[in-house]
């Protein structure tokens, strides 16, 4: 009776020895795995400060003071405003040289500061949602990756069977032990990325309805002014 | 193209930690493969064939070995007693809930009923009464109790009864398997190498050894099916290399080889130093 047992049953020669395409959907899923976590670190800070930017930017807002000054404020800042602020930048902006043309209606110079502000919630809204769409995907795809890699695995496994005669666990198992780490690092890239892009998905959600509010009451402040 | 402008400043942070976040996964994988590359998994093989083993053909009418005696006779006796022992034990702790609630109960009554005492003497007789009325129902319970204990110790000492006996029966059966193996033990391993030896007989192709009767001896490893492990060691030769292979052509043709199907006795024919000679 020959007992071939593979004792080396450490990670590294499980993946040495899988076929080329097992191999390759790790190095796919391992690639997409970094990338989708690389993402969610990028979307955590931004999504954090774009939070407190807005808080930030609320209390000035509210604190009741002179707005030419506020808008001066922004604009001396090197950066380029993010946020609620540029929207209030643009919109303000616009209201300012509609207001130099002395001859406009008031509604005229309403629907102006309007666009410019609308024109800036998109782009706003454009950056908040950026990498969501790529999150969305790794998580709803890379277990299908992972399954097809441990799969295709698994047929290799058992087609290496038929060859003998009296069939043994030992010569099934590392093939399909090689071929579940597919299975594992596709769920490992996919759970986190679905639980981001909800948490993403309402935290950007929430933030645009914050903007969206803003906007309306900061078109109501403009057209008391004017 | 991969990040926003606005995301540049964050973006290293994040790669970092993506990667941290990896070398953790790599490193919980690395421990746990580990942990399962240790068991050995050699000796399972071995230990799995006990338990299917084919019924070999009957022994020889010749040299009847001695039969152990049939422990199942005496053991099929001590049995039922111990489910009685359960059933009734189970009822005790019912009874035991039940006595509790009711010593509740009472201690409830009694505190209320001191209440009553300080607020009305009215009340005095009935509490009287009352107080006589839960002393008796205490005896009662204690009453009760006491026939419990009884019930248990008779319940004990009958398990313990049939503790003794089932020790005694098997101690009985484990003397009498032990005496008869000690007496049997040398008579079933040459009954067996004995018969090993006429198969392989019947197998051995005589002419290719000389009419001298030389005497050859092998190593043979045995599974409890009567197969060998291995190929038969040749120890001693007969001094002719022909008639050594055809001995050992025979020993590998006559498999499998009687082996006795006790796992005690058998243990003698694991590896097993057979002498033979092909014209006795």
């Amino acid at each position: 009776m020959t007992v071939s047992v593979a004792n080396d049953m450490s990670i590294f020669s499980l993946v040495a020895g899988a076929s080329l395409p097992v191999q390759l959907v790790l190095v796919v899923l391992i690639l997409t795995s970094l990338f989708s976590w690389w993402y969610i670190f990028i979307k955590l800070a931004t999504i954090k400060r774009a939070e407190s930017s807005a808080e930030e930017f609320e209390a000035a807002f509210w604190a009741g003071g002179d707005l030419n000054k506020l808008f001066d404020s922004l604009g001396a800042g090197r950066r380029k405003t993010q946020g609620m602020a540029s929207i209030f930048e643009a919109g303000f902006k616009e209201y300012v040289r509609h207001k130099q043309q002395s001859r406009m209606e008031v509604s005229d110079v309403m629907e102006g500061a309007r666009r410019a502000m609308r024109a800036a919630y998109n782009r706003e809204l454009d950056n908040l949602d950026a990498h969501l769409p790529f999150l969305a995907s790794v998580g709803s795809v890379s277990p299908y990756i992972g399954l097809f890699g441990t799969v295709w695995g698994i047929m290799n496994a058992f087609r290496g069977l038929s060859n003998v005669a009296q069939a043994t666990l030992s010569q099934v198992a590392p093939g399909i032990a090689e071929a579940l780490v597919a299975t594992a690092i596709g769920l490992f890239a996919a759970i986190p990325a679905v639980i981001a892009y909800n948490r993403f998905a309402s935290s950007v959600d929430r933030l645009s309805v914050r903007y969206e509010s803003f906007m309306e009451e900061f078109t109501n402040i403009l057209q008391r002014k004017s | 193209m991969m990040i926003r402008a606005y995301e540049k400043d964050v973006s290293w942070q994040a790669g970092v930690w993506a990667i941290g976040v990896h070398l953790l996964l790599l490193a919980a994988l690395l421990l746990s493969f580990n942990w399962k590359a240790t068991p050995p998994m050699l000796n399972v093989a071995e230990v799995e064939l006990w338990d299917s083993l084919p019924a070999l053909e009957p022994p020889l009418p010749v040299t009847p070995p001695v039969e152990t005696p049939p422990p199942a006779v005496v053991k099929e006796a001590p049995p039922p007693p111990p489910e009685k022992v359960e059933a009734q034990a189970a009822k005790a702790p019912e009874v035991d809930i039940a006595l509790e609630k009711k010593r509740k109960e009472l201690e409830q009554k009694k505190a209320a009923e001191q209440l009553k005492k300080e607020l009305a003497l009215a009340q005095k007789k009935q509490l009287a009464a009352l107080q006589a009325e839960a002393r008796k129902e205490e005896m009662q319970n204690s009453d009760k109790l006491l026939k419990e204990n009884k019930a248990n110790e008779t319940l004990k000492k009958l398990q313990q009864e049939a503790l003794a006996e089932e020790r005694a029966a098997t101690e009985q059966a484990v003397a009498s398997d032990k005496s008869a193996k000690s007496a049997a033990s040398t008579g079933v391993v040459d009954e067996y190498r004995s018969k090993i030896q006429a198969k392989i007989r019947g197998n051995v192709n005589k002419s290719l050894c000389a009419t001298a009767n030389p005497e050859l001896k092998f190593d043979i490893a045995l599974l409890p099916t009567g197969e060998m492990t291995g190929l038969p060691k040749l120890l001693k030769s007969s001094g002719n290399k022909a008639c050594d292979e055809a001995v050992e052509r025979a020993i590998m043709a006559s498999q499998p080889l009687p082996v006795p199907t006790d796992g005690l006795a058998f243990s003698q024919f694991r590896n097993l130093k057979l002498t033979f000679r092909p014209n006795d």
